[in-house]
């Protein structure tokens, strides 16, 4: 498109099982005419015999997309109708409502709750700001994400109104370019986001940060991430299969949200890492796709560092977060670890064989330069080529495990971590609402 | 449970698109200059644009062929390769383009 838009004739290859969301993203972008030519050269394929089979298969079509003279739609697109909602969009039962949201493809799966006007009033509750506030334009359709459209899609999961600070921050996160929610949001690589909090806002709503904080179990791990996916869904647009092109998805994409246990860590929270005031409290978004947990080789910082550095995935070497529990934070420290040095010794010692990674001595996806690139392909080679992109944050009940969370690699993509803003009436909502735990018979 | 729910609508709304056609295509591609605009995120961009160009130079022997390879997972213009991109666009007829997926 843009080479259309400096005059010249284009055509695009794409995989056929890309072309409703080549097309949609043509659309999207206001170029519905842009002449896609669908060719069955498997996705990213390595192999040149089956690669020119297939391209051999389809020149005389690439020949006439640039040259066959435009029809009178691609000349002057016509805008098509589109389908006009009422404020109240349906009206039955519980059963009723949640076929119909799923029919529509608003819902994730999982039964809703029915965002009535009472819910969404109560959901407005947890904010200062008007509901006609528009927090961001989300992509790819630029959906507006008013605070109501936030609320309303709050309430479908389940979300407490003492939540909404958190959504609407995690919505100002999304924006921000560093976060590539743009491309990871929709990319084969089933990247899903994950959503890290800090602050005071963690005890104010009982956001898990010990045991099985990753686990069902906790309302506000659980429909925050939550919220945020049909947030994404609804206001973004992204539709599985047509722009969310993940190859295998991601359960994450249902929710992935922690607390930092501040209290049990020996360094400096992730939100003062990242240039924030300890007393403020913050949202962090990066996007992984691959998530592990390891034993480490001893509870010794020999044993805790060599179990992380053989155990990362080669092939995810962008944003990496280690999730060390309590006690193996505190063996560290108490052997001189910091966070920095954590993070540097894991990126010098993370290495493989060159021959190991993907692609030529790296994977193809932000290969490293030329100049990082050893001779021989049994010499090693590191894994995660900017210690900046790794964060290491202190969570996780009593046990030996450790996270591995680990994301892509490319440039201009980096941590996002925002600031949520309160309403004026925190206590009182916080009062009204902190009581909503479970308690489990024993 | 029998209630019955009035339920709000969470499908955002969006500004409309300002919609614009594509460019007048080439009548041929004799002496013409057909550039090849390959992404280098996915491995097969340009493997593929390789035999397009095969294919092509064996099909019309005054073709030229102009290549621009791309090492972001952007759209060109908002990177630092805009001018240079424009620059290489002036010099093309027509453009082909692979993204490898």
């Amino acid at each position: 498109m843009a080479i259309e838009d400096l005059g010249k004739p284009a055509v695009a290859l794409c995989n056929k099982d890309f072309l409703f969301d080549a097309q949609s993203a043509a659309l999207g972008k206001g170029m519905p005419g842009v002449r896609i030519v669908p060719e069955a050269v498997p996705c990213e394929c390595s192999v040149m015999e089956q690669i020119e089979a297939e391209i051999n298969a389809v020149m005389d079509d690439i020949i006439a997309a640039l040259t066959q003279p435009l029809s009178d739609e691609e000349k002057s697109p016509k805008p098509k109708e589109v389908e006009k909602f009422s404020r109240i969009v349906f009206k039955d039962d519980l059963e009723e409502v949640n076929r119909f949201f799923y029919k529509r493809g608003w819902a994730d799966g999982l039964p809703i709750v029915p965002p009535t006007e009472e819910a969404v009033e109560e959901m407005l509750k947890g904010t200062d700001l008007p509901r006609d506030y528009v927090v961001g334009k989300i992509m790819p359709r630029l959906g507006k994400a008013t605070v109501e459209k936030i609320a309303i899609n709050a309430v479908m999961a389940g979300a407490l109104p003492t939540y909404m600070p958190l959504l609407i921050t995690g919505v100002q996160a999304l924006m921000d370019p560093k976060s590539y929610f743009g491309i990871w949001g929709v990319s084969t690589s089933s990247f899903a986001p994950f959503w890290i909090i800090n602050g005071s806002v963690r005890n104010d709503l009982n956001i898990n940060s010990g045991s099985g904080a990753l686990s069902p179990g906790d309302i506000a791990n659980a429909t925050i991430g939550r919220a945020m996916g049909l947030i994404i869904k609804n206001i973004g647009g992204i539709r599985k299969g047509v722009e969310d092109m993940g190859v295998l998805g991601n359960p994450g994409k249902y929710t992935m949200v922690i607390a930092e246990n501040e209290e049990e860590s020996p360094w400096e929270p992730l939100h003062v890492e990242q240039g924030f005031n300890k007393e403020d409290s913050t949202v962090t978004l990066y996007f992984h796709n691959c998530y592990s947990q390891i034993m480490p080789y001893g509870t010794d910082d020999k044993g805790i560092l060599s179990g992380v550095i053989y155990n990362v995935i080669p092939d995810r070497k962008g944003l990496f977060c280690l999730i060390l529990p309590p006690v193996h934070a505190k063996t560290l420290a108490a052997n001189g670890w910091i966070k920095k040095r954590i993070k540097v010794f894991i990126s010098e010692y993370a290495r493989l064989p060159a021959y190991r990674h993907g692609g030529k001595f790296g994977s193809y996806l932000g290969a490293p330069a030329k100049e990082q690139l050893p001779m021989n392909p049994e010499d090693p080679m590191a894994i995660f080529w900017k210690p900046d992109w790794i964060r290491v944050i202190i969570a996780g009940g009593p046990g030996n495990f450790i996270g591995l969370v680990q994301g892509g690699a490319a440039e201009g993509m980096d941590w996002v971590t925002k600031k949520v803003e309160l309403p004026a009436n925190w206590d009182k909502l916080v009062e009204k609402y902190k009581d909503i735990v479970p308690t489990y018979v024993r | 449970m029998n209630g019955q729910y009035d339920v709000l609508n969470p499908w955002a709304e969006a500004d409309p698109i300002r919609l614009r056609g594509i460019s007048p295509r080439v009548a041929d591609f004799a002496g013409k200059t057909i550039g090849l605009f390959a992404g280098r995120t996915k491995v097969a961009a340009r493997p593929i644009l390789t035999i397009v160009e095969k294919r092509l130079k064996e099909r019309f022997p005054t073709l030229k062929l102009s290549w621009f390879l791309f090492g972001y997972n952007l759209t060109v213009t908002d990177t630092e390769d805009k001018a240079r991109f424009e620059d290489w666009a002036k010099g093309v007829d027509a453009a082909i383009t692979a993204v490898g997926d």
